[in-house]
Formats: structure tokens, C-alpha cells, sequence
């Protein structure tokens, strides 16, 4: 199961163990993946709809959604960065 | 190039003189720090909380410098960022160039500041009165930051 980071606001939104559940057969896509997550914590789901959200596959930011991901990819959903 | 993102606290001016110690081939040394503040938006600030993706926050800042470094000519940067709970009156961020000529130097800590406040993996919670809130960027930072992309 791929391996799912939660960063900033999004990371006391996703609920314990969500991190570490098995998608769906039928979740094969980073965008199916977005949606999934955000089904299974609602309050999670509202801030990924609810602001922009760049997702990084194995620490590389991917902005091509449709991508496939693979069951030991680590996939982390960061909201926008306010550094410095 | 030296970068560093850190859970402890620093004193930004002996790291910016150990940055600059017993470089005699350079005529400028530029540097900014930030700080935390006691105050934002007019509500108190008890303290911050800088969150991070450890590994990618580190690699992505210093691929900005690196980036900022070649615009520049100015290969010498040094970048602190702390990560983690800092409080009123601590050095969030220390920013520091070195270059033969004080503009090279000036341009190259603006566009790394400016880079920064957009583009490195962080995310500020401040904590205050009404209880902890998560910082969005600034539009004027965001303004800033296309127009560096632009210059």
C-alpha cells in the first residue's frame, strides 16, 4: 500500500491510520487517490477542495494528477508553503 | 553553499560572520534575518510552528539556492531555517550572501527571501489568543515571487 503524508493544515485533519490503509482496487490514479482520501475524512476532503494542493510522489512534485501510482510509492499532500 | 533547516535555535550574526570569516577574496557580505513576532494582525503571538517534510524540505531549498546562485553569479549563500516550535524574538530564517560587489550579493538574498516565502516545503501555525491557526501566503509575496520569476 503506497505510504501517504499529510503536511501543514492537512496533517491534524487526517484521522490516525490513514496513513496506512489500503485504497480500493478501483483507486489507480492520484487524482482517484484525492478524492478517495478526502471520502474517508471529510474535514480533510473540505481543505483539499478548498484550497490548492501539490502533491509529491517519492519526495518529486507531480503536477500530472492522471499519473498511476504503485502500491510502494510515498505520497505526500502539502497545502500551500509559507517559508521564510 | 550551506544550507541548513534546524530544529534549535541560532544567533544569526555569528553565523553570518563564521559564514564570512577569512574570506578576503570577497567585498560584500548581505544578509537578512527574520524573526518571530509577538504580534500578527494585530492579535498576539505565544509562538509558531513550523512544520516540514523532512528530506524534501531540505533538497527543495537547496534547489532554490543552487537556481538563485546561477542567476546571480553569486555562489556563496548561506540559508538557516528553523523548523519546529520557535517563539517572540527568535531568528526564524538567516538568509546570507557573499560576492566581490555589494548588487550580486543584495539581488541574491531578495530572490531567495522571495522564493522561500512560496516555493520551500514549510507551513507556518501560529499560536494566539483565539487558539492555533495556519499561515496562507501573502498575495504581496506571491506578487513578489512571480515578478522574480519574471526578472
Amino acid at each position: 500500500m503506497p505510504r501517504l503524508v499529510f503536511l501543514g493544515k492537512f496533517r491534524p485533519l487526517a484521522p490516525p491510520g490513514l496513513d496506512r490503509v489500503e485504497p480500493p482496487s478501483t483507486v489507480t490514479t492520484l487524482n482517484d487517490l484525492k478524492l478517495w482520501v478526502g471520502g474517508e475524512a471529510p474535514a480533510l476532503g473540505a481543505a483539499l477542495a478548498d484550497m490548492p494542493c501539490k502533491l509529491a510522489v517519492n519526495q518529486q512534485i507531480v503536477h500530472d494528477l492522471s499519473r498511476h501510482f504503485h502500491p510502494d510509492d510515498e505520497i505526500a499532500f502539502m497545502p500551500p508553503m509559507s517559508g521564510g | 553553499m550551506d544550507i541548513r533547516v534546524t530544529a534549535a535555535a541560532f544567533d544569526p550574526q555569528a553565523e553570518a560572520a563564521g559564514f564570512a570569516a577569512g574570506r578576503h577574496d570577497m567585498g560584500a557580505l548581505v544578509s537578512f534575518t527574520g524573526l518571530c513576532r509577538a504580534a500578527s494582525d494585530g492579535k498576539a503571538v505565544a509562538e509558531l510552528f513550523l512544520d516540514h517534510y523532512p528530506g524534501f524540505t531540505e533538497r527543495e531549498i537547496a534547489r532554490i539556492a543552487e537556481d538563485i546562485a546561477a542567476r546571480c553569479g553569486c555562489p556563496d549563500l548561506l540559508v538557516i531555517h528553523r523548523v519546529g516550535r520557535v517563539v517572540p524574538g527568535e531568528a526564524i530564517v538567516l538568509v546570507a550572501a557573499l560576492s566581490g560587489h555589494r548588487a550580486d550579493a543584495f539581488e541574491a538574498v531578495r530572490l531567495l527571501m522571495d522564493y522561500l516565502k512560496t516555493d520551500a516545503p514549510l507551513w507556518k501555525r501560529e499560536t494566539g489568543p483565539d487558539g492555533v491557526r495556519w499561515i496562507a501566503p501573502r498575495a504581496e509575496d506571491a506578487a513578489r515571487r512571480a515578478e522574480a520569476e519574471e526578472a
